[in-house]
């Protein structure tokens, strides 16, 4: 299987496809011709689709999901991104949202490039069925918060003082940001409470206030307070907006900075 | 353009009583968040625990350090203004949960399966927070340190020692490795472990025929004469036992079924016996002459698995229950498989890579478990009403976000 689909060929194009991807949305933003955004689009699908195979064999290979390190959880990463934003696609058209998705798998993957990528057996405590679910379920999620920043990114330039915007694409990014917060929520609770029964199962505990779960409730809490003021003040617009970049820093805490700069259970992440 | 527009009227304001109205409002409860997410922060950013605490408080501190572990700043989630803001975090999710089950009668349609969402999972993090006060009030919690054979009936608690309503014994330990990939260049691992578990002492020779091994105990003074004296005998690939010689041989030269037979020299005597690289209990049976208080392990890779040792894959124990003296249960709890008894949950914890007899149990009675997961079972249902079914019937208010 293999020497069919070599391994490294396939994480290349994918990380190529994404790249152009990327480039195709730019120049369609700069020329305004709808051929470049739908040949974006195509090449996150393509991007998208390999990745996919990328990880179904990788997880063949492994024998386990391929979840367990920096390496593939920033490979899983860069995937939910590009399938989050392909599922709003199906409703939604904003070249520079492509442009942003494809950026960001592509750094995703261009990141991951620097792990070591071998194939590594399992500690005893990731031996476990919940390890797929709790990370793929926790990083939808990610994926899905990572579209939103973006997209109140993009809200805060385009109603800055001056902004030129039209109503129909604040609307839009309105939308795009209150819908994938919902998405992103939704799973996320599901990664926090799955990981909270697989640490029931393997230490004894559901939550031992380790830095890794702490963060996650801190954005957990972040995007609960986002959903309030959005449906019972109604806070839409600017404000809604650094909400959802706040809660984005959280996950980037969360997934990466607590790896990294603290220590805990989930210590072994950022092999 | 203005930030805010019309928000959502359905779950009004509760009237009346000014206290139930401070906990029904939505500034008090995400005053409660934001303090609680400033709380975890600071939990995770200031090294926390008692060793903290104790190296902080060492004399000839700075006077704020005292304020600052008064302040329970080295363990912020179990000082008591946390447990306050999560008290307080409970009584407005009550008073919001009954709110948002009198605003389930005013609506209809789509809408109302959106309010039953939003109740139920309020209701499923009132039951997460009462899950872990049962655990904290009636829940139990101890490690268990015990060598091979040996019985307890106790673990050991923060809160001293927990008594348990039957005993367990340790029958065998094991520590499993993975394989490393034959393409390793690894050497082959071929050694022999000699474990003296009174001295806490265990070393390792490699295997070569006649050649004398001493064991000196950890604490013996420079120059003491070794307590014992280990060689290995004979080394068979294939070991099979003539049944009526008694006499060892083997049966091919492939390393189906490797062997070496040990000497041991002691005060107490001479002890020969057979030790095996698959069948490392099987020692016991096949000792002869004086007995000794050295245990041995015969690691030995077969030439089909050459890479050797890689990454420890699994540890194990094997444990008996015992009521009244009698075996009423047998099973191997490893990470990952836990084993229950009469209300207390066993977990694999930890091992001592010096002692191979030697093992590590989590001893957990948690009578809020089941309170905990049906609140997450209730959760995902509430939030799936919330955001997926609601919207699908046809609940299309827009931005589709909405927890309310």
């Amino acid at each position: 299987m293999t020497t069919l689909f070599n391994m490294t060929t396939l994480f290349n194009v994918s990380l190529a496809a994404y790249f152009c991807a990327m480039v195709c949305a730019v120049i369609c933003l700069m020329s305004r011709r709808h051929v470049f955004d739908l040949l974006a689009n195509g090449l996150i699908v393509a991007g998208v689709t390999i990745q996919t195979i990328y990880l179904g064999i990788r997880w063949v290979e492994a024998g386990r999901a391929p979840f367990s390190n920096m390496f593939e959880s920033l490979v899983l990463f860069g995937w939910t991104v590009s399938v989050v934003y392909l599922l709003l696609r199906i409703r939604t058209k904003l070249p520079w949202l492509a442009a942003a998705a494809a950026a960001l798998s592509a750094l995703a993957l261009a990141h991951a490039s620097t792990f070591e990528s071998e194939i590594r057996p399992l500690m005893p405590a990731l031996q476990s069925n919940w390890l797929s679910f709790h990370v793929m379920t926790c990083f939808l999620g990610y994926g899905a918060f990572a579209i939103s920043a973006v997209a109140s990114a993009g809200y805060l330039i385009a109603t800055r003082q001056g902004g030129t915007a039209q109503v129909e694409t604040r609307q839009m990014l309105e939308t795009i940001v209150a819908q994938t917060i919902s998405f992103g929520f939704l799973f996320l609770t599901l990664g926090i409470l799955t990981g909270a029964v697989w640490a029931n199962s393997a230490w004894g505990t559901y939550w031992s206030w380790d830095p890794k779960e702490t963060w996650s409730l801190i954005t957990w809490l972040i995007y609960a307070a986002f959903l309030h003021f959005n449906f019972m003040r109604g806070w839409r617009g600017r404000r809604a907006a650094w909400i959802s970049i706040i809660g984005f820093v959280s996950v980037l805490f969360t997934y990466y900075g607590v790896n990294f700069l603290l220590s805990g259970l989930h210590s072994y992440a950022k092999s | 353009m203005n930030d805010d527009t019309k928000p959502d009227e359905t779950v009004k304001a509760a009237g009346g009583n000014p206290v139930t109205r401070l906990l029904g409002s939505l500034v008090f409860a995400l005053t409660i968040v934001l303090l609680l997410a400033l709380a975890c922060i600071a939990g995770t950013l200031i090294p926390q625990g008692p060793q903290v605490e104790s190296y902080l408080a060492r004399p000839g501190g700075h006077p704020v350090i005292e304020v600052f572990i008064s302040l329970g700043l080295t363990r912020v989630f179990y000082s008591w203004w946390f447990v306050g803001l999560l008290f307080a975090l409970a009584a407005s999710l009550l008073v919001c949960t009954g709110r948002r089950y009198r605003a389930i009668k005013s609506v209809t349609g789509a809408k109302r399966l959106r309010v039953i969402g939003s109740f139920i999972t309020h209701v499923s993090l009132l039951l997460v927070l009462a899950g872990g006060v049962v655990r904290v009030i009636w829940g139990q919690k101890g490690m268990i340190q015990f060598h091979e054979g040996e019985v307890v009936n106790s673990a050991e608690g923060s809160e001293g020692s927990m008594a348990l309503p039957f005993s367990l014994r340790l029958v065998k330990f094991e520590l499993e490795f993975h394989k490393k990939p034959a393409a390793s260049e690894a050497a082959p691992v071929e050694k022999l472990l000699v474990a003296w578990t009174e001295n806490n002492l265990l070393l390792q020779f490699p295997i070569e025929l006649n050649v004398e091994r001493s064991v000196v105990a950890a604490d013996a003074p420079a120059g003491t004469p070794p307590a014992f004296k280990v060689k290995v005998l004979r080394y068979v690939p294939d070991f099979i036992l003539d049944a009526s010689t008694q006499e060892a041989s083997s049966r091919s030269d492939v390393p189906n079924n490797p062997a070496i037979q040990v000497e041991v020299v002691g005060a107490g005597g001479t002890n020969t016996q057979w030790v095996f690289a698959r069948f490392p209990d099987f020692d016991s049976h096949s000792a002869s002459g004086a007995a000794m208080p050295l245990k041995f392990r015969y690691y030995a890779v077969p030439a089909d698995e050459m890479g050797g040792q890689g990454d420890i894959k699994a540890f194990k124990s094997t444990i008996e229950v015992l009521e009244n003296g009698a075996v009423v249960s047998t099973r191997t709890i490893a990470v990952n498989s836990p084993f229950s008894w009469g209300g207390f949950t066993f977990y694999q914890a930890s091992y001592h890579p010096n002692d191979l007899s030697y093992s590590e149990l989590q001893v957990v009675r948690d009578p809020g478990i089941p309170i905990v997961y049906a609140g997450f079972i209730l959760m995902m249902a509430g939030l799936t009403l919330v955001f997926c079914v609601g919207p699908w019937m046809g609940d299309q208010r827009r931005p589709t976000g909405g927890l309310s």
